[in-house]
């Protein structure tokens, strides 16, 4: 029961982050839609995995592994993204640009 | 078993989704979009594959997830590095 509820949110987190990476308008939203909701869904899922499945631990470990190494490194490429996309002349639409106060 | 038909739907729904963003990765409009797009759908190609591997039973498959994982990471992080180049010309 609990893990068709992290499965159904899971699967609706990600959709969403879809629509937002259509939707938005500029890289840096889209940016924010897509990794947040990416991470959030794919953690959802690979946790309702583990409780699903009928395995042996080890291969429950690496599902677990998977879901870690998808919180760690999802946001750190999305900084990453995000950094290059500033550095690259993508300016934000935005009315006050406060990393350019820090950044000239 | 029970959950099959749950763990089918959430297989389509997710690529769905993928294909949604192939959108984002073909129209763009800027390279910094592209990226954005090409993570995003990697990132749900990791999570159809463990799908797959409960669906199948075949445990192995997590292993290519995990090495997907982390090229897309590398290739991300060589992406933003090669922007923020081009943007010092």
């Amino acid at each position: 029961m609990i893990e068709a509820a992290l499965l159904i949110f899971g699967g609706a987190v990600m959709l969403f982050g879809a629509l937002g990476i259509l939707r938005f308008p500029d890289v840096y939203t889209r940016l924010h839609a897509a990794t947040k909701c990416d991470t959030g869904g794919a953690m959802g899922i690979i946790l309702a995995l583990v409780l699903m499945m009928e395995a042996p631990a080890l291969v429950k470990l690496k599902f677990l592994v998977l879901a870690f190494l998808i919180a760690m490194i999802n946001p750190m490429v999305s900084h990453a993204i995000a950094r290059g996309a500033y550095k690259y002349g993508v300016k934000p639409k935005v009315v006050v640009d406060m990393y350019a106060w820090d950044n000239p | 078993m029970a959950q099959e038909g749950l763990l089918v739907s959430a297989f389509y729904l997710l690529v769905f989704t993928a294909m949604l963003i192939i959108y984002r990765v073909v129209r763009g409009p800027t390279l910094p979009d592209r990226i954005v797009g090409l993570n995003a759908i990697t990132t749900k190609v990791v999570v159809i594959i463990a799908v797959l591997s409960v669906l199948q039973q075949e445990y192995y498959l997590i292993d290519l997830a995990i090495v997907l994982l982390m090229v897309n990471a590398v290739g991300g992080l060589i992406l933003a590095k090669y922007m923020e180049r081009r943007g010092n010309d």
